[in-house]
């Protein structure tokens, strides 16, 4: 009589063979469980997406508001700025809205003498000479004490009037009238930092709930379609199967389910927020203001939480199907 | 006869069911030596407990007490992969409800086992292909089981049986959803693999049809072997010059 053997344990190809199989023929069962991995994958990726431009044209926004505001200052003082002779003092380094007004003026052709910077348009000239003929001095950079004096900077100005972009300190009193433009006070800064702050912390919530969401979606649809194959796990049984093989199949077939859907879900989730702004904002603002490499590290982080949960909610049914003696899941009759 | 070496011997195979608070006892002790390419019918009525003997001996329940040896070893003492391996290469079973996988095609059903023990896809399909010319399937090999009509089906599940030329057949009512005739179609079917292949044939039924093919015959009623039969010395004579 032959010896009674050990069952060979099916290398990883067979199982990915079979588990694909079985997707195949029961494609239809498959969609189920695969539409409820793509919503929940699109919902966190359009979440994810939504404050990225949501973010980046905030930013933007507020640059464009800040510099209209500061603009507005300019011609209030000097009207038409074109053909008037304009001068300003850089210290330190120029904010967004700064580097956009002085484009702007350049572009409406102001005659711009420039002290700490230069660029296209822009003459340079010393200290000294930087009021000589100039309707308006613009004082503008980050460094609050630059330790010149005014008087020197408004020396030969046509109207003695200085426009400071920041509450800066000088060594000696304006000579003429020493204006601020384009400051938000403290209270206003708080106030959105903590708007902010709430705006964040409900978007974690909502990732969080969303991801609860799929993972008992695709731990309930595996379930049930463990529950519907109770018959065939037996046969497979019957047949020589071992339970750790049928345990990979279901662990596949949710990998290859997790996989595949998160793929569509991060593609979906992608698509809705950039037509939303798209069309609020326009896409050409949008699209300049998305960070690829951080959409890609997101979209990155949706594909692996949407497999790996997948595959978790996949542990319990598959342990289940794999634990189970032949008889009763052949007697069972779903 | 007892000279013939035994395959499966049971020995004081008891099982206990527990329905809600009620215990139902399914088997209360039944021994039984089963020999080598012998064709045994398992008879009883139904809720006689004969289905769970069938499955005790198949390696498909776990006893609640009492052993069963199957090739000189206690079945339930083997780790998973041995038990596994017998029910691969050793049984071949048939079911009343013929069990296939129904998003399966006939050949894909009966090259299933063949995968299973490591065969490659090729390779399985040809035998399978082989295995199917045999029961008369030739031309189904590519239909679903629900394009089959239910001899059709049990000639797959058959065909599904031999794939790994097992030692014995074990087959549970593999005519109780069969009209007559059909049903000696599969019985005649079941007797040449008895006869050609040397197989153990083990059925679980109450199908009279088996007994006139069956070497012997045990009664089982209420979980407890009644008696045991053996048919006329002379068919006896011509089984064993077979072996």
């Amino acid at each position: 009589m032959e010896k009674i053997g050990r069952q060979v344990r099916l290398p990883l190809a067979t199982a990915m063979q079979i588990s694909l199989q079985g997707i195949r023929i029961r494609l239809g069962r498959a969609l189920v469980t695969l539409s409820g991995v793509v919503l929940g994958i699109a919902f966190l990726m359009s979440v994810i997406t939504g404050e990225f431009i949501n973010a980046a044209v905030k930013q933007e926004r507020e640059v464009r508001n800040q510099t209209t505001l500061m603009s507005t200052f300019v011609t209030s003082e000097v009207g038409a700025v074109a053909g008037k002779t304009l001068s300003v003092a850089v210290f330190g380094a120029l904010s967004a809205p700064e580097q956009a007004l002085l484009a702007g003026l350049a572009a409406e052709h102001a005659t711009l003498r420039a002290y700490g910077y230069s660029g296209t348009g822009v003459t340079a000239v010393p200290a000294g000479r930087l009021g000589e003929g100039s309707a308006l001095l613009l004082v503008l950079g980050d460094n609050p004490a630059p330790g010149i004096a005014l008087g020197g900077l408004m020396a030969g100005m046509v109207q003695p009037v200085a426009l400071d972009a920041r509450l800066r300190t000088y060594p000696d009193t304006p000579p003429g009238r020493l204006e601020h433009f384009g400051i938000q006070s403290a209270e206003m800064l708080a106030k959105a930092r903590e708007a902010e702050r709430q705006q964040g912390f409900r978007t974690r919530w909502i990732v969080i709930i969303s991801l609860l969401v799929t993972v008992i979606g695709i731990a309930n649809a595996l379930l049930m379609s463990v529950t519907e194959r109770f018959k065939e796990i037996g046969t497979m049984k019957c047949l020589g199967a071992l339970s750790g093989f049928i345990r990979r199949l279901f662990l596949i077939e949710s990998a290859v389910i997790g996989f595949v859907g998160s793929f569509v879900g991060l593609l979906v989730g992608l698509a809705f927020p950039l037509l939303a702004y798209g069309v609020t904002f326009g896409f050409p603002a949008v699209f300049s203001a998305l960070d690829g490499k951080r959409l890609a590290l997101s979209a990155l982080l949706c594909l692996t939480a949407g497999t790996a949960l997948s595959i978790l909610a996949a542990i319990y049914p598959a342990n289940f199907a794999a634990r189970m003696v032949p008889a009763s899941a052949l007697r069972s009759n779903v | 006869m007892t000279d013939r070496a035994v395959i499966i011997r049971a020995r004081d195979v008891t099982r206990r069911y527990k329905l809600g608070e009620e215990i139902v006892w399914a088997l209360q002790g039944v021994s039984l030596d089963i020999f080598e390419g012998e064709y045994l019918s398992i008879m009883g009525p139904s809720g006689s407990g004969k289905s769970t003997f069938f499955n005790m001996i198949g390696a498909l329940d776990i006893p609640t007490a009492g052993s069963i040896e199957f090739m000189g070893e206690d079945l339930f003492r083997l780790p998973e992969d041995k038990q596994a391996w017998i029910r691969c290469n050793q049984i071949g079973y048939i079911f009343q409800t013929y069990n296939l996988v129904m998003v399966m095609t006939a050949l894909e059903n009966v090259a299933l086992p063949m995968i299973l023990k490591g065969d490659t896809r090729r390779d399985a399909n040809a035998k399978a292909g082989a295995i199917l010319e045999r029961v008369g399937l030739g031309h189904r090999v590519d239909h679903l089981p629900s394009q089959l009509s239910g001899g059709q089906m049990q000639r797959v599940a058959i065909a599904r049986a031999l794939a790994n030329s097992p030692s014995v057949i074990l087959a549970d009512e593999p005519t109780g959803n069969l009209d007559s005739k059909t049903g000696e179609e599969i019985i005649a079917l079941l007797k040449s693999l008895q006869t050609d292949d040397r197989v153990t044939v083990i059925t679980a039924t109450h199908d009279v049809k088996m007994l006139s093919v069956s070497d012997r015959i045990a009664w089982i009623r209420d979980g407890r072997l009644e008696r045991l039969e053996a048919r006329a010395n002379v068919q006896i004579d011509m089984g064993s010059m077979t072996h």
